[in-house]
This record gives C-alpha cells, structure tokens and sequence, in this order.
C-alpha cells in the first residue's frame, strides 16, 4: 500500500540527502503535474525521523517494539514531564486571568516556564543531531544487513520529535500572553 | 478552444465579489448599477423572492430580524457551539438544536439556515456573472477562510450547489490574495505573508513564490475575528456613552451601522461625529470620538491577531521557509491605520498595500478559475490543511494523523483491527483541531468499520483519511478480499447519552442571553473582582514599594469600593462593572512594573 518515497521524487534510496535536492525534485515534479503521493514523498523523506523509518520499512526492518528506553533518555524524560506539567499550569492559570493585574501576576511564572522549555528544546534538539550524524553509519551498516542500532534509535528519535513538539506547541501558547 | 468558464467568487463576511479572467488578466465583474463590490446581505420579504445586496442592507433599519448580515460567522457550526455574546451580537434571531445547522427564524413560521443565505447571495453573484458575461454560467472557484474546517467547508460547497453552481476549487483566502499579489512577478522567487483581516475572520498565510509554483508553507487563523469585533466594541462604547441599556433589534442595527461608519471614518480623519436621529423615543444623540479614543477601543481585537502571526511564522521557520520578504495586506479592516502601524510594529516589516483591500481575494478567485478552465498557464498553486485531523484513541485522547499545515491534497492510513472475538465493527471519531482531549476538537463525524468474524486480532482494515484539495476530508477503507477502495459514510455523530445534558446547555444559554442581563453582568463582575482583589495583594506584596503613595492610597481605596458592592447584596451590576473598571485602571503602573520586573529578573 506504501510506495516508494525515494523512486517518486527520482532519489537515491539513501538516508543522506540534502533538503534542497528533496525540495527541489518535488518542485519540478509537482509543476507537470501536483499529486497528493509527491506531497506525501516529500513530507517523509524532509523528515530525517520518517526517512529514517520509510527506510527500514522498505527493508522490510521490523519497527522498533514497546517504549524501552536507555536511562539517559528516561532522565531527560523526567525532566522534560516536569517541565511540561509547570508550563500545563502556569498556562491554565494565564488562560483563566480576566484581568491585567492577574496576567502581570503572573507573568514572572510564564517567562520562566519559558526559559526553562527553551533549556528543555536545546538539549532536545542536541540529542537529536547526535543520532542524526550517524546517520551515514547506520545506512553503512545496513548495506550489510545490519539493522539494529538503526532501529534502537529511530525509536528515540520518535520520543525527542514527540517532546520536541509538545515543548514547541507550549511555547507556542506561552506567546499568546 | 477554451474549456467551459469558470468564475471566480470572494464570499465574504461584510462584501461578495465575483470575478473573471479575461484576456490573461483577472477583471471583477459589476452589477447592473455599476457595483462591483455586493454587500454579503439577504433581506427576506413576505412573499416575495428574497432582495440581495445594497438593497437587502436598505432593509436592516425596518426589517432587523428578516436582513441577514454577517452569516459567514454561522456557517457549518452548530448552535450549541456559539457563545451567549455571538447569539446577542446580531440583530436577527438564531435557534437550533443539539445538532445539525443553526436556524435563522425570520417570523412567524418560516426559517433559513445560513446555508441557504450563502446560497442566496451566491445565486445573485451567479446572476451578476451572467448579465455581464451574456452567458450561462455553471461552475466556480470559492475562497474560504483559510482557518475554515471542515464543517465549515462543506457548508460552503453545498451552498454553492444550491445556487447551481458547482464548486471545482474552493481556495483560501489568504493564498487567493497571493496569487493576485504575485501574477505578475511570476519569474522572482520570494517569500511572502498575507495578513488578511477581513469583516468576520482572520487568517494568516506564508508562502514561497518560485517560478510560477505557490506554495503555502503554514497557515493559522481565527474563524471569528475580524471587523464586526472591531464594530461591536465601538457599538459597546457608544452604547454607554449614551447610558442606553437594552437595544431593540431595530436600535442594534442601527447602531452597528454607526460604529462601523465611525470605524470607516477614523479611519481617515481624526474626529468624527456620531449621530443617531430620533434613535429612541424621539430623543436624538450625538457623540464625537476621536481617532485616539477609537484606537484604544479597538486595540485589544487588533492585538489577538499577534500570536496567531506568530504561531505561524514559527511554523513556517520550523519548516525552513526563509525570512519573510513582504508582509501583504489584504481584507477590509487593513484599511485601519492602527492595524498597519501594530503590523509594523511587531514584525519590523513594512506593510505592502499594494493589494486592493476588498478585491485582491477575488481577483485571486478568478485567476485560481482562469487556470482551471485553461486561460491562465505556468501557475501551480499548493496549499495546506490549517488544522490537525485525527482520531479519539483509549482515554479521550487525539491521536493526530494528519498534522496541521500538510500539504493537500495529503492522506494517511491507519490499521484497525478487533479487539474481541467476533466484534462486528468499530465505530471511529473523527476529528479536527489542535487540542490534546478529543472532546476539546471538533468531532467531523463517526466512521463504522465492518469487520469480518473471527478471534481477537484477526481482522484487519485498513482506512485511508484523506483531505482533498478543497479541505475537505475523505474517508476510504479497503477490502481485503477484493483489494477496493470504498468510500465510508461520515455520519453526523449522534448525541444519544447525552441528549437531555445537551438541551439543557441550549436552553441554558439562550436564558443566559436574553433572560437576565443583570445577572449575568452581574455574574460576570463578580468573577472579575474575585481574580482582581487577591491579584493585588499578591502584586503589592511583590511590587509595593516601588509605587508612590498616592498610587498606593488610590488602589486602596478602589479596592475598597469593590468590596463595599460585594457584600452590599443588591448586586448592582453597573456598579461593580464601573468599581472594577476603577480598579483596573488605579493598578496599571502596578501591572507594568511586575511586567518589567519579570523580564529584567526572571529568576529571582
């Protein structure tokens, strides 16, 4: 049922590419003729997370199974729970204010909730670039029928995309303040 | 040879146009008067075929509850979704049940819902189209609100369908001002912003313009906010300045006619005199505002529409859309001064006006029409979902499937399998918005999926959700015998438990709107005072010895006055509204400096 991203934007099936040539590729395709699989190819393969994935599915890879997760990522989870759970509170409060005097109150809460998901977004997105850069180790490996460090950290890869988002939308809504 | 004509049509919330491609340029047709910009306006006559536009307006003052203004604010939503102050924001009635449209009661027994008003003004566009091309017309493009769902979207095609017309693209707002914006810089590459405040949404765009391909890389809005807020304020002030209390429909409407003309007239001047003739009682009345009071008025509308910009220029940032070369104005209410200097101010960007506020987004119509119908080339226009579809999963969650500002036309699959033996079927809800609880989205609707007999685990279904390049969603699931796609019927999700909670919410809110404005006011104050008296304690406790005393001695005794109301039991409501007001104002310098003193020393 899921064709091959890589063949539908003319590709090299590789897990390095360069988000230009992706782009690219798709403009020139999408202007003969626009198609909902061209958005859905570019929108996996700009993703390092859903190439990654795309990828080992096209190697008939197994998914990463169950949530285990290797005690550094459990610490920065904890940390990150916190964070969010303060921000979830600082917000609601923000959220129910009627007046200015209220929202100034409440200010010095917000601008450090703030600080801290920025803090939180930073270490997330170091992790991230760290099992980014193997990458071309992974792809290495795999032309040798080795798969297994790939699939570990895709599934840490889907825990940073996920906080990394839920940071982003609370930043997001810290805005609106 | 051409392909049949397509027209293009900008269905707004104050103004309708209707437009076409001519030649290789987009013109804007008018009426047999000249006009080429119709006021989104139906008056229903006793027998007799309903009067559109100017004429339909003329009518407000005489028939308030049978002219219909401002009916985009109603379309695709149900009337438990509006708030007591939308249903009190306009002169005619609305009234509805736990589901299905709003009705719109015009009298003693008839009733329209605000899909056959749409329809109604589209049918007069259609005629306009026809008088001026000589010729039968049959098929349109539509712009809608880019922050419309999918509710809303349907609503629109189907009145559109109504009218005679078929719909063969409905395009956003914002990217039809875009395309009329960037027709004729079809060889230069830049990225854009389309700011459009219109008279009942707002929405804003960014898209990249390369060769000839229009891409949206992120939108965000709000369905309801635009220049009838900004009329509403002004109405609300006025209102108390005159010391009037309740308001006939007749006096509303006239009313809401004065503000906006103030509006309209700040807007170029500095002072300006309302006069209301023989309003009540024979009695007249006269104000003067000057633009400064206005902009005071108005500045907390202006202000909501900032996050929104924001959330998507992060969005777009995120995606790796460039810096923003021009921030484009479309939409009536840019005209505002206010709007272009807080656009300024915020983004450091100068506003391209280069747009006509009223007809870029129909011109962008027609040319969206000009390319479907062959007489346009080179133009690719892509655009995206502004909202999240998704799925209730276990525990009330949303489990998004196709995230917000995907490229449409977009689609992803899901398996679904029984969770016991010989489960026959799995009913799924569907859903739209951002929110993490699925009861916070807007459910679009439920999808049965049959399943085929046998242990637990065994049947397997695979469902494709799919938005279209209207927004619009489609859901497909495949037989595994036969390897067919089919379409799966959406329904409308029934409200079975619940029925008796729900009519008591309807119910509720429409005593709640016209019962007892004392006490709601009231209600309203009295929550305001209970969040404003321990705020200062709390911010005096911080922040006290910055102030002088003479502040210190004026917040004494607002708060006092406060307290005095509250225990007093009358519950005078315009007394409390006036003492927390007072309140307000007496802790602004107080309010400042806690801002400043979170920024300067966040950690302390």
């Amino acid at each position: 049922m899921v064709s091959n991203h890589f063949t539908t934007l003319n590709l090299p099936e590789s897990l390095i590419l360069e988000s230009g040539d992706i782009d690219a590729s798709w403009r020139e395709k999408t202007k003969d003729e626009e198609s909902g699989d061209l958005h859905e190819a570019r929108a996996t393969l700009a993703d390092p997370v859903r190439r990654l994935e795309h990828w080992l599915f096209l190697r008939k890879v197994e998914p990463p199974r169950g949530s285990s997760m290797a005690p550094p990522m459990m610490d920065l989870f904890s940390q990150i729970h916190g964070v969010l759970a303060e921000t979830d509170a600082v917000i609601t409060k923000m959220k129910s204010a009627t007046t200015a005097l209220m929202r100034a109150v409440m200010t010095k809460s917000a601008v450090q909730a703030q600080l801290k998901l920025q803090g939180c977004m930073q270490k997330i997105q170091q992790e991230k670039a760290e099992r980014l850069d193997r990458f071309p180790e992974f792809e290495k490996k795999g032309n040798g029928g080795e798969f297994t460090e790939a699939v570990e950290v895709l599934g840490q890869l889907k825990f940073l995309r996920k906080w990394e988002q839920q940071c982003q939308e609370r930043l997001l809504s810290l805005l609106e303040f | 040879m051409d392909k049949e004509l397509i027209i293009g049509i900008d269905l707004g919330t104050t103004n309708s146009l209707v437009g076409v491609v001519d030649s290789g340029f987009p013109i804007i047709l008018a009426d047999a008067n000249g006009e080429r910009i119709i006021p989104s306006a139906v008056s229903y006559r006793k027998g007799g075929e309903p009067l559109v536009g100017r004429e339909a307006l003329r009518s407000r003052a005489v028939a308030p509850k049978r002219t219909i203004t401002s009916v985009k604010r109603f379309i695709g939503r149900p009337f438990s979704d509006l708030s007591a102050e939308e249903i009190s924001s306009v002169p005619y009635e609305l009234t509805g049940g736990k589901q299905g449209p709003l009705s719109i009661p015009l009298g003693s027994e008839d009733a329209v819902t605000p899909q056959q008003v749409s329809g109604e003004i589209l049918r007069h566009l259609k005629s306009i189209a026809e008088a001026a091309l000589e010729t039968e017309v049959r098929r349109a493009v539509i712009t809608v609100p880019a922050y419309f769902n999918n509710a809303q979207r349907e609503a629109t095609k189907a009145a559109a369908e109504e009218a005679g017309l078929q719909v063969e693209r409905m395009i956003n707002e914002p990217t039809a001002a875009a395309l009329a914006y960037g027709l004729d810089k079809l060889d230069e590459n830049q990225t854009v912003a389309v700011y459009d405040l219109g008279g009942g949404t707002f929405d804003l765009s960014v898209l990249q313009m390369r060769d000839g391909l229009f891409e949206v890389i992120s939108t965000a809005g709000d369905t309801r906010l635009g220049g009838d807020d900004i009329d509403a304020a002004i109405a609300s002030e006025l209102m108390s300045r005159f010391d009037l209390r309740e308001l006939s429909s007749g006096e509303q409407a006239t009313l809401l006619a004065a503000a906006r003309e103030a509006k309209e007239a700040l807007s170029k001047q500095d002072s300006h005199t309302v006069r209301l003739p023989f309003f009540r009682d024979g009695k007249s009345y006269e104000q003067t505002v000057s633009r400064a009071e206005m902009e005071a008025l108005i500045a907390p509308v202006i202000e909501r529409t900032r996050p929104i910009c924001q959330r998507a220029f992060a969005e777009a940032a995120a995606k790796g859309a460039g810096t923003v070369d021009h921030l484009i104005l479309v939409g009536g209410s840019t005209r505002i001064p206010l709007v272009r200097e807080k656009v300024e101010e915020w983004f450091s960007l100068e506003p391209n006006v280069s747009q006509h506020p009223d007809e870029a987004i129909a011109l962008g119509a027609a040319i969206q029409a000009g390319i479907l119908c062959g007489r346009v080339r080179s133009i690719v226009l892509v655009d995206v979902t502004p909202l999240s579809l998704g799925i209730e999963t276990f525990g009330g969650l949303m489990n998004v499937i196709i995230p917000r500002n995907s490229t449409i036309p977009a689609k992803a699959g899901e398996m679904f399998t029984n969770a016991v033996t010989n489960q026959e079927s799995i009913a799924i809800r569907v859903l739209q918005g951002e929110r993490e609880m699925a009861k916070d989205n807007w459910l679009l609707g439920e999808v049965l999926l049959p399943f085929e007999k046998g242990p637990k685990g065994s049947a397997r279904v695979g469902v494709q959700f799919a938005i279209d390049r209207d927004g619009i969603l489609e859901v497909l699931a495949r037989d595994t015998v036969t390897n067919e796609d089919y379409v799966l019927e959406i329904r409308d999700a029934a409200v079975d438990v619940e029925d008796e909670a729900v009519e008591a919410m309807v119910s509720e809110s429409i005593d709640y709107a016209f019962d007892d404005m004392n006490e709601r006011v009231w209600t309203e104050a009295k929550l305001k005072s209970g969040e404003l008296i321990p705020a200062v304690e709390m911010a005096l406790e911080q922040v006290g010895d910055q102030l002088e005393e003479e502040e210190l001695s004026q917040i004494g005794a607002a708060t006092e006055t406060v307290m005095v109301i509250l225990q007093r039991g009358d519950k005078d409501a315009a007394a409390l509204k006036k003492a927390n007001l007072a309140l307000d104002e007496a802790t602004q310098t107080l309010a400042a400096i806690l801002v400043e003193a979170a920024f300067a020393d966040p950690d302390s």
